[in-house]
């Protein structure tokens, strides 16, 4: 047996990562651009030795490469007519006079952006429904349709890479094959009925008005990351749509609804409306909307908004309105009429964003939608048809 | 590894004719994140560090990227352990053994070499089974700070330095001498220092080791491979990174006008100073369009004198500044000067670096550079 020494290391190194992202994430989150090609922006790109370095005008030692700066040799840079690739091979263990990369990918950041939250905001604990979906058995049944949760030697490779392409236009705008098996893949089952609970469709509507910037942003961002903490451990396929409205609303990829330009009036009208566009052809059992705005809906949108949210209420198993208010100012506006909503309504929560306190609240609330009783009891079986599978 | 026995006893056998000479060699065939693990470390059993888990975690994000992959890794030791990837093709891991060859005739038979460590491979364990013991005595985040700040001025190590005047001028000699530290501490600077050594040898051997090991590798497998197979090859080493394709451009240059046999005197007697001072010309410069790129005026030039003094510059300081040492008017005071007038250091990192010296020398640590004297000592950090 070996000891794995590289993955310690990785370990203690991460450890390190992750303190400064806890040192630094609020000023990370709230950067208007957060993802750039798939990857977080940090200030401190790289974990280094402080060793000194030249200042990035000096001149160095270069090679033609004509071949996109690949192969090893050392980091890739622009400049002139062609790639060229400096020089200054890898060696091992004396990685001295070589910048290494931190490459943080979207979702390592918020993997750790998670961690640091759940820890500072003392988030309440989710416990997870057991799999009793993927149990083995040595009958053979017979597999006839197809559902995103089954059993692994029955994936069908067509429909899972057909879903990847369709996820990767989504999230981050390219058509690309990039397989993730919890979010793309189909399988070949006995009857779907049996694992529709498995699967939530989650849209994200974000209110991108002059005022959704710096402090507003961090406080979306952070708790979109902890109901995907929560959303993520409670179905194993979860399809994300995103909506940015002002005066109109659009659909954006993942990618784009991270890196937001604010301006323009507020037409909450035109979120709820894009949001239920969405719903077309949804066959996902649980299905969210979360809608982020500071509730200051442009003058003339405010009955038309009212009677939209009434209808999204009616079509969503669950919508979750975040009133974003980091100076903790009183409710008004559209915002006000919401909170006396949930009161008397089913399938409504508001949360009134004003910090990270106010987000456990949120989560708290939230998370009473999987209590069993409000979910017709237990709702992780496979020994469908059942009532379960259906709506309680 | 049976399915490579013959074959790897036909090299041999053609090297040893051809003058080549090794010592034993353990070929080990492993997984890519294995051979990433002791490429990031540098010896399988160092010392654990946070700063080879990023080196690892880079090459291993690489290598599942398929942008670039370690296919081979062979270690100067005695005897030598050489690393083969089991998911190479049958092909590639026979131009692994033929370029491990090359490597282990250069360990054994280059005159740089002869002086380095051959028992590294059990040092590096000791010394890490001695720096677990010192976190067990002083904490462990003792250690580790002073891990950080130990190998954030091991890099002025020079291997080839005989005169204890011109040691004295490099940082980590001069605190191993004079910096008021305990004897715990000065073990680990010692430790630490004896590694980097090891590695700087590497460092200043990479091109005409790189080089002699594909020159080698071409040399023994033309009589070997097929057409098909031997056209395949050609076209590979064109495109390895540039320290192999230096080397080996320089090589058949050498075998081109003088001879194969002297191509092993060369492979005895230079380091890569020696053999880019001397080798490399004009038209080398060209054909392996090598320049010297300025990022401010975006210009390449391929002037030859221009390109040989900051390749060997390179090799002399690792690509790092070049800082020195120099008298202080107070004994408690270090002196650092920066002797590149004309570059400028990056200033963010400045204060990171002195706050490392600062400490190891624990008292005011001065650095002239960029026009300016920084300063660190018991206030912190600060420009004059």
């Amino acid at each position: 047996m070996r000891i794995h020494r590289g993955h310690i290391a990785q370990h203690k190194h991460d450890l390190l990562l992750r303190e400064y992202l806890k040192q630094h994430l609020n000023e990370l989150i709230q950067q208007k651009e957060l993802i750039i090609d798939g990857r977080v922006k940090t200030q401190l790109a790289t974990l280094d030795l402080p060793t000194l370095k030249y200042g990035e005008d000096a001149p160095v030692l270069a090679r033609g490469t004509g071949q996109g700066g690949r192969g090893g040799g050392g980091a890739g840079s622009g400049g002139g007519d062609d790639e060229i690739q400096m020089l200054g091979g890898l060696l091992g263990g004396d990685h001295h006079g070589r910048e290494l990369k931190v490459e943080l990918d979207f979702d390592e950041f918020v993997r750790l952006a998670q961690e640091v939250l759940l820890e500072e905001i003392h988030l309440p604990v989710f416990h997870e429904p057991s799999r009793t979906g993927e149990v083995q058995t040595d009958a053979l049944p017979d597999l006839d349709d197809l559902d995103r949760i089954g059993l692994r030697p029955d994936l069908n490779l067509e429909e899972t890479m057909l879903q990847a392409l369709m996820r990767n236009i989504r999230e981050r705008g390219m058509a690309e094959y990039d397989v993730e098996l919890t979010q793309d893949g189909w399988y070949f089952i006995e009857d779907p009925a049996a694992y529709e609970n498995h699967r939530s469709l989650e849209v994200y509507v974000l209110d991108i008005s002059g005022s959704m910037r710096g402090e507003y942003l961090a406080l979306v961002r952070k708790t979109i990351f902890v109901l995907w903490y929560y959303l993520e451990r409670r179905y194993p396929t979860n399809l994300r749509r995103y909506v940015v409205f002002q005066d109109v609303a659009n659909e954006k990829t993942r990618d784009e609804f991270f890196c937001v330009e604010s301006s323009g009036g507020t037409h909450i009208s035109s979120g709820f409306e894009k949001a239920m566009d969405l719903l077309q052809g949804v066959t996902e059992h649980d299905k969210f909307l979360f809608l982020f705005t500071d509730g200051e809906t442009s003058s003339g949108d405010f009955d038309l908004a009212k009677r939209r949210y009434e209808e999204a209420l009616g079509r969503f198993d669950l919508v979750c309105y975040g009133h974003v208010n980091p100076g903790g100012r009183g409710i008004g506006g559209f915002s006000e009429f919401v909170q006396e909503a949930v009161r008397r309504l089913p399938r409504a929560t508001f949360a009134n964003l004003t910090d990270a306190e106010a987000i456990r609240k949120a989560m708290e609330e939230f998370l009473e939608f999987f209590t069993p009783e409000r979910a017709g009891g237990a709702r992780w079986t496979r020994t469908a048809p059942s009532p379960t599978a259906s709506k309680p | 590894m049976d399915a490579y026995r013959a074959i790897t006893d036909r090299i041999e056998t053609l090297g040893r004719e051809r003058g080549l000479s090794f010592d034993p060699v353990y070929f080990r065939m492993t997984d890519s994140d294995e051979i990433a693990e002791v490429a990031s470390m540098g010896l399988p059993n160092r010392f654990i560090h946070w700063y080879w888990g990023g080196a690892y975690k880079e090459l291993v994000l690489q290598q599942n990227k398929e942008l670039f992959s370690i296919l081979e890794l062979v270690l100067n030791t005695t005897p030598s352990h050489a690393f083969l990837r089991r998911s190479n093709t049958y092909l590639q891991n026979v131009l692994v053994i033929a370029h491990v060859f090359g490597h282990v005739d250069f360990f054994r038979n280059n005159h740089w070499f002869a002086k380095s460590n051959k028992n590294m491979l059990n040092q590096a364990e000791a010394h890490a089974r001695q720096i677990r013991k010192y976190e067990g005595l002083y904490s462990r985040e003792k250690v580790e700070a002073l891990l950080d700040a130990l190998l954030t001025v091991a890099g002025t190590v020079n291997a080839f330095e005989r005169s204890s005047t011109e040691r004295r001028k490099r940082v980590v000699y001069y605190l191993e001498e004079k910096a008021p530290l305990d004897p715990w501490e000065q073990h680990m600077l010692q430790m630490i220092r004896e590694e980097s050594e090891y590695f700087d040898l590497i460092q200043r051997t990479h091109i005409i080791n790189e080089g002699w090991a594909t020159f080698v590798e071409a040399e023994l497998l033309r009589d070997i491979l097929d057409t098909p197979a031997w056209t395949s090859l050609s076209v590979q080493l064109s495109n390895r990174p540039a320290p192999y394709t230096i080397g080996h451009a320089l090589f058949q240059r050498i075998k081109h006008e003088r001879g194969f046999d002297s191509t092993l005197q060369t492979r005895t007697y230079y380091e890569d100073v020696r053999l880019i001072d001397e080798v490399l010309t004009d038209d080398l410069v060209r054909s392996l369009d090598l320049f010297v790129y300025d990022p401010k005026e975006k210009q390449k030039s391929y002037d030859l004198q221009q390109v040989k003094e900051m390749l060997i510059t390179q090799k002399l300081y690792k690509g790092e500044p070049h800082v020195e040492v120099e008298p202080s008017s107070s004994p408690k005071e270090l002196l650092l000067v920066h002797q590149e007038e004309d570059k400028k250091l990056d200033p963010k990192r400045v204060g990171l670096f002195l706050k490392a010296v600062h400490s190891l020398w624990r008292n005011p640590v001065r650095l002239r550079a960029n026009g300016k004297v920084y300063v660190f000592d018991r206030r912190g950090f600060s420009t004059s």
